[in-house]
């Protein structure tokens, strides 16, 4: 089954086109990682999965349900409501973390389950622990996100969007804002999901990451999909010269970086 | 000696009597404006364009012109068209729309300061609007707004003097009152000291405020 299916997406801004003509589907248990030039719309189409975004025209499904069906002739037809229950399907990780900061480590989690999904709280608070020992932070359950380091925090997002117990996560350049040394931590936990079969939409500039997590890559660039290829194809003998010269330089800058 | 001392405890309990008014008045306006600013600073921020226009004007009117005019009109102004508000109602009413509005003020740009991240994570979880602004704006905004609220509350103490002019009995009226008696200077020092506790003990507590809300920094 498709877990996700975009057709004939298009979204502007203003005069300037982010998406033009995208069309794409994810399938169960599938890890697709989006790549590209910055301003290429890998995010923005990201967010309109989960309606961070409106799409000006084309169609999103998710599970085999209709999410966004925007056609220039027909009227919106998806209640809010409906559309809350699939949004409820995606998980999402932001780059710039979005962790609560009035609430602790364990409050961030639970909040949610909670309010929600009306989980009761000893619940909502074991299942919590059961996450935070999955990304490997069961010591800082009361820590404020103050508190603690960068990778800690996208770590502790990790395990939020999870307690939500999403179909698919969705990841906006998870470590883009994140010390060096502590991207590897995050990409390990993304990587430990990926084993466990979650399904998985991944904007990442790191180049080794995405050739390790995987099944499916996408190259984006002004708006277009130009590439819809396996990993090993993308890296060593793409198509488009546009995706060499752009793996080259980005991978170069990273190698660089880890000297 | 001695008669001074039990002139100066008699004096400080006619001026404490009037004191009381103004701290109902105090409460009444404290208890009503704060809900209510917070309130229409979420109107003012809405997707509704006449709401945020209404409450534009509202602001505008309000903390442009004089707390004492806008007392004169609602006490003397109204009873012109056969509205004779009792004069304590008079003032608490003139008073909560009148903090109404510069608390409003505050909690918009609270509210505006709050990461748009917060609301895109809320929502990413899924988080209906009542849930997101209860749960995970307001707190926020509470918290940076502390300062800016306290100075509000400490300006209240004092502004409630001018129901003088209502003719209503107040801690500062009880003072003139005495000084008129006697023609001595102590009533109005007495009256400083009250202002001064009441104004300490508000610092105090939204100190402690403070500190419980800022242990997630």
């Amino acid at each position: 089954m498709k877990m996700i299916q975009a057709r004939n997406l298009y979204k502007s801004f203003g005069t300037h086109r982010v998406l033009d003509n995208v069309n794409f589907e994810v399938n169960i248990g599938e890890v697709v990682v989006i790549i590209g030039p910055s301003g290429s719309g890998k995010s923005t189409l990201l967010r309109c999965f989960n309606g961070l975004e409106e799409i000006d025209s084309g169609v999103i499904t998710i599970e085999g349900e209709s999410f966004a069906h925007k056609d220039p002739e027909k009227k919106d037809k998806i209640s809010s409501k409906e559309k809350k229950e699939i949004a409820g399907k995606l998980g999402m990780v932001f780059q710039h973390f979005n962790l609560f900061p009035h609430k602790t480590v364990l409050e961030n989690i639970i909040e949610a389950p909670i309010t929600v999904s009306g989980l009761k709280k000893n619940e909502a608070i074991s299942m919590a622990e059961a996450l935070l020992e999955k990304v490997g932070l069961s010591d800082k359950m009361n820590s404020f996100p103050s508190k603690i380091s960068g990778g800690q925090k996208q770590r502790v997002a990790i395990a939020r969007a999870l307690g939500m117990k999403p179909d698919i996560m969705l990841f906006d350049e998870p470590t883009s804002s994140l010390d060096p040394e502590l991207v590897g931590e995050v990409q390990k936990v993304i990587i430990d999901l990926a084993r466990e079969k979650m399904t998985m939409l991944i904007v990442t500039h790191e180049m080794r990451f995405a050739e390790e997590v995987a099944d499916r890559i996408i190259f984006m660039d002004e708006g277009k999909i130009i590439a819809d290829e396996k990993p090993d194809k993308i890296f060593n003998n793409p198509e488009h010269p546009r995706i060499k010269t752009f793996i080259d330089k980005i991978t170069m800058r990273q190698s660089n970086r880890q000297e | 000696m001695e008669n001074y001392i039990q002139y100066v405890i008699d004096s400080s309990v006619f001026i404490l009597k009037g004191s009381v008014l103004t701290i109902q008045l105090y409460f009444v306006t404290i208890l009503f404006s704060i809900p209510l600013g917070i309130s229409l600073a979420l109107m003012k921020i809405s997707k509704f364009k006449s709401l945020r226009i209404a409450i534009g004007f509202y602001t505008w009117v309000f903390r442009g012109t004089p707390l004492l005019l806008q007392l004169f009109f609602c006490y003397y102004g109204l009873s012109i068209f056969g509205i004779n508000l009792p004069a304590f109602t008079a003032a608490a009413l003139t008073f909560t729309i009148n903090y109404s509005a510069y608390l409003t003020e505050i909690y918009r740009a609270g509210i505006e300061s709050v990461d748009k991240g917060q609301y895109e994570a809320s929502k990413a979880l899924n988080l209906n609007y009542f849930q997101t602004m209860k749960r995970i704006i307001l707190p926020q905004v509470v918290r940076r707004t502390i300062p800016a609220t306290c100075n509000e509350a400490i300006t209240l103490v004092k502004d409630t003097a001018l129901v003088v002019v209502i003719g209503m009995g107040d801690l500062l009226r009880s003072a003139k009152e005495l000084f008129s008696r006697d023609f001595a200077i102590t009533p109005f020092a007495i009256a400083a000291v009250v202002y001064l506790l009441m104004t300490s003990v508000i610092v105090y507590f939204f100190r402690k405020i403070e500190i419980k809300y800022s242990i997630y920094e």
